[in-house]
């Protein structure tokens, strides 16, 4: 399975992402998400960006909330809805809102 | 091109979770995908005609109507919309209502579907 | 003649939010979906509760004593009535202490011939490997 999963949240309240291991996995950070890619509590960035995948952050999201490209981890690559739109349809095949 | 199912849960003013369902139709359709939108539950609310477009409130109202112009298929749970009291006639022309069977009979020949929950 | 499946997957609580209600609704709606097919289409529903979902299960639920809402309990029902597939994680179940005497098991009242199932998460995931397209709840 190639999972592009979105995370919405930046208090996430489920465990799921943690226990999926599809064969290909993104995390697109939309909405509150936005913060696992900017925000570093005590120092450590989010613990989501540790994960085995590879990170996206929509930049509509980060300028709402007043954030920018030089506020996102080295790891996350800043992209707009019609990168979404790409990315859902050319390389993963399955979603999931979390 | 292919065919996206959007399935929005959430309701019109509040998480902006419809606003970004909104705009990823809206951008899907500019690049020549087939788009179907489902509302159910509290996303119900998206269907009711005469929104006003307070700039303190999500407005989708007239981005909806553009894109149903140009070729979005939207829908809402007609049984979710009549428990919140949102009747037929305040529905916004074009929005259609049917019962949950639609949303999955719009999942059977879409490329990908991607479902929003709501609250 | 082609087969869409779908999984419902179930990762909250009920009655805060809608939204585990929904998913067993609109899981169940697979049965009346053929009207809007050509013949011999099909939408197939797995429903999974994992997580806190697990909570879904619990037997006697009184919603509708207390409330006058049709219970989680009663939609879980129904599903196993219409023969849905309807899984458990049992690793969840363990963690809050559950066993399958807490939880609904069967419809035996309504006459459905399917029970839930308890499973390991690992057969979840091979249930989301399995379907077209998944739908988190």
């Amino acid at each position: 399975m190639k999972l592009a999963a979105f995370v919405s949240d930046y208090r996430l309240n489920v465990d799921t992402l943690d226990r999926l291991n599809p064969e290909k996995l993104c995390i697109i950070l939309v909405q509150n998400g936005v913060y696992h890619a900017t925000t570093k509590e005590k120092g450590s960035p989010s613990s989501l960006l540790q994960k085995t995948a590879d990170f996206y952050v929509l930049i509509d999201d980060l300028q709402t909330r007043g954030l920018g490209n030089a506020d996102v981890a080295d790891n996350v690559k800043v992209i707009s809805y019609s990168d979404i739109v790409d990315l859902i349809f050319n390389e993963y095949d399955k979603t999931a809102w979390l | 091109m292919g065919k996206l199912t959007i399935g929005c849960f959430a309701s019109l003013v509040g998480s902006m979770s419809l606003d970004f369902a909104v705009k990823l139709a809206g951008t899907a359709m500019e690049k020549g995908h087939k788009v179907d939108l489902w509302v159910s539950g509290n996303g119900t609310m998206l269907s009711i005609k005469g929104q006003r477009a307070f700039k303190d409130y999500s407005f989708l109202e007239g981005p909806l109507k553009e894109l149903m112009a140009k070729g979005l298929n939207v829908t809402a749970c007609e049984a979710c919309a009549e428990a919140r009291g949102y009747h037929k006639e305040n529905t916004m022309e074009g929005f259609k209502r049917h019962s949950m069977d639609w949303y999955l009979a719009s999942t059977f020949d879409a490329d990908r579907v991607l479902h929003i929950g709501g609250e | 003649m082609a087969t869409t499946k779908l999984g419902f997957i179930v990762q909250r609580p009920g009655y805060k939010s809608e939204n585990p209600k929904l998913a067993i609704t609109h899981a169940i709606a697979s049965q009346s979906v053929e009207v809007y097919l050509n013949e011999g289409d099909v939408v197939t529903a797995d429903i999974a509760f994992i997580g806190d979902g697990v909570l879904n299960c619990k037997k006697d639920q009184k919603a509708m004593d207390l409330y006058k809402l049709t219970s989680t309990e009663t939609h879980i029902k129904m599903s196993l009535l219409l023969d849905l597939n309807v899984l458990v994680c049992k690793e969840d179940l363990d963690r809050f202490g559950l066993t399958e005497n807490d939880i609904v098991i069967d419809a035996e009242e309504f006459g459905a011939e399917v029970t839930v199932k308890v499973v390991p998460f690992t057969d979840i995931t091979k249930m989301m490997e399995e379907v077209n397209h998944l739908l988190f709840f």
